[in-house]
């Protein structure tokens, strides 16, 4: 199974929002896939680790040097499908270049 | 024939009205999703996820208010502070909100407002931020519980809905600074950022009279990231139950209790606050492809909630060092009678200073204590509505004289003026008299403050980035 965090502000919409979106896509598009999410505040190296993918909304600050693959998961907050397509396709590239299963 | 109509809304409403809130917010959400074009089953999904929201969170309401109010009863007793009123935080009070169909009718209200300003071409601004109608119909419901009527409510609310959606298109180069990314739909209709040109007040003042004070500036994620977990809900929640029992005077088991109860609650309130969100997902994806596809190519920006900037290390950073403010505050305010709990941890307070300081954590921390009592004033003087409303969807909520409320919900001067209105439109000639300055006066900060970021994005467009010619100074004279 393929682990992503998704976070926001409070850890209820946005990223909520994010975990459905991405789980449904890369459902139908083949992938075993997992999304969490969480209060960005909560975001950590520890908790990072244990992810593959971290689908930030936007820039993220943190004291480290994320070690994983972080991917813009932004658009998918527009609501519109033809915005939201490029998030999934990098979602895939990164699945695919680093063999997550 | 009207007596007929009332006979037969009756015989048709009454038995659905007798329903409770959950069973009609079930129907209600149901069939306007299904309306918008949702498919039916869709819909109805989402009207079962409201109906299980509301049941959760007035489960939680009743565990919370139990276990606290006898303790809250002995921690007034014991200090002699009248802080009663228990701080449930957000999404308690988004819940009961969601609870009452009239946030459907300002919902339509207010995606009409949005409507026209594109069609008009006053907003280059689609708000898809749907669940955070409730904001807006907060205030409404509060002018109407304190008098006003839905006609004047809905005026008000289309007033400061007009405000907020010019207010996402003047934050929008901001809000591309601070992500450091200027190729990005992304600005917020959030009723947060309303607090913006107050605290853009405070902050020219600090640019005339404190300057240097920015160079003492340190490193938020250095902070946070020292802080960890203790700055955590669950953490916040223990401390605070700890707190409230010690000066209570509750026996050592009790204290614990306390604590994990709070604790408990804290997380508890967020997870079910997804719940209902996920409630609103389908008739918030039917709004937007509705508008889409009338207003096609129309729209450059789209208003979303505010956490898209929620990794600014600044935003936590400010709320970790404001909380114990706060409780500092809220001791010693006179008038205020929350005592912070739910609501510790301001996301309601932080972004807009985020947004007008542009990340100088001191002055956003400085600014935030001094704003921090309108939030505890606008929460005190809510608390009754908050509690009358709470009673709808928990009937069992405990005991006579416990009142509930917020310490940081957002749009404290929006409630300020509901409930000028409110109360004025129930015969108090004073009241009215304060509304009609208080709406003037912030009408009038509100332009300065539009001013002072028109000249801010022209500042941006001078040093070379993408800024809509709609948010920038018209005079070239002036821009100078």
């Amino acid at each position: 199974m393929i682990k992503i965090l998704a976070a926001c502000g409070a850890g209820v919409n946005s990223s909520h929002q994010i975990k459905d979106a991405l789980e449904k896509e890369m459902k139908s598009r083949g992938y075993d896939v997992h999304c969490d999410a969480v209060m960005v505040k909560d975001v950590n190296e520890e908790l990072l680790s244990n992810y593959d993918i971290y689908a930030q909304i936007a820039k993220t600050d943190m004291s480290f040097t994320p070690k994983i693959p972080v991917v813009d998961a932004g658009a998918i907050l527009y609501r519109m499908p033809a915005m939201a397509k490029p998030v999934y396709d990098n979602v895939e590239k990164v699945i695919k270049e680093k063999g997550l299963k | 024939m009207l007596d007929f109509l009332i006979h037969w809304s009756n015989v048709i409403f009454k038995p659905i009205i007798d329903l409770g809130a959950a069973p009609i917010m079930l129907i209600v959400l149901t069939l306007i999703a299904w309306a918008v074009g949702v498919n039916f089953f869709h819909a109805l999904e989402g009207g079962i996820k409201l109906a299980i929201a509301l049941t959760g969170i007035s489960s939680i309401i009743n565990l919370l208010t139990n276990a606290f109010q006898p303790a809250v009863v002995a921690f007034v007793k014991a200090t002699g502070l009248h802080l009663g009123t228990t701080d449930l935080g957000w999404a308690p009070l988004a819940t009961i909100t969601w609870g009452s169909p009239y946030t459907l009718f300002f919902l339509l209200i207010i995606v009409i407002v949005n409507i026209i300003m594109l069609t008009l071409k006053v907003t280059d601004t689609l708000d898809v931020d749907i669940f955070d109608i409730w904001h807006l119909s907060f205030t409404a419901l509060l002018a109407i519980y304190f008098g006003a009527n839905l006609l004047t409510a809905s005026i008000l609310i289309i007033f400061i809905g007009v405000l907020k959606i010019i207010n996402s298109d003047l934050m929008k180069p901001t809000f591309n600074d601070l992500l450091d990314n200027w190729d990005n739909p992304m600005t917020s209709t959030h009723l947060n950022y309303m607090m913006n040109p107050i605290i853009m007040v405070f902050n020219k003042i600090f640019d005339v009279v404190f300057p240097w004070l920015d160079k003492y500036d340190f490193d938020a994620a250095k902070l946070n990231e020292k802080i960890g977990f203790w700055g955590s809900r669950f953490a916040i929640g223990v401390y605070l139950g700890i707190f409230i029992g010690l000066l209570g005077r509750q026996p050592i088991g009790n204290i614990f209790t306390l604590a994990f109860t709070a604790a408990t609650c804290l997380e508890l309130f967020s997870i079910i606050g997804s719940w209902f969100i996920a409630s609103v997902e389908p008739l918030s994806q039917g709004i937007t492809d509705f508008a889409t596809k009338h207003l096609n190519g129309r729209v450059f920006n789209i208003g979303l909630d505010w956490p898209f900037i929620a990794g600014r290390a600044e935003v936590w950073a400010a709320c970790n060092v404001m909380a114990p403010i706060m409780l500092l505050e809220a001791l010693v305010l006179p008038g205020n009678t929350i005592l912070p709990l739910g609501g510790i941890i301001g996301m309601g307070v932080a972004p807009a200073l985020l947004i007008v300081t542009r990340g100088r954590l001191l002055r956003m921390i400085i600014i935030g204590a001094i704003e921090l009592p309108l939030f505890l004033w606008a929460g005190t003087l809510s608390a009754p509505f908050v509690t009358k409303t709470a009673l709808k969807i928990a009937p069992k909520m405990v005991p006579a004289h416990a009142l509930i409320s917020s310490s940081t919900k957002e749009g404290p001067i929006e409630q300020f003026l509901a409930i000028l209105l409110g109360k004025g439109q129930a015969g108090d000639m004073k009241m009215l008299m304060f509304f009609a300055l208080a709406i003037v006066a912030y009408t009038l900060v509100f332009l300065w403050y539009r001013h002072e970021m028109l000249k801010r994005n022209t500042e941006y467009a001078k040093q070379g980035f993408k800024v809509n010619p709609d948010v920038m100074l018209k005079d070239k004279a002036a821009a100078k």
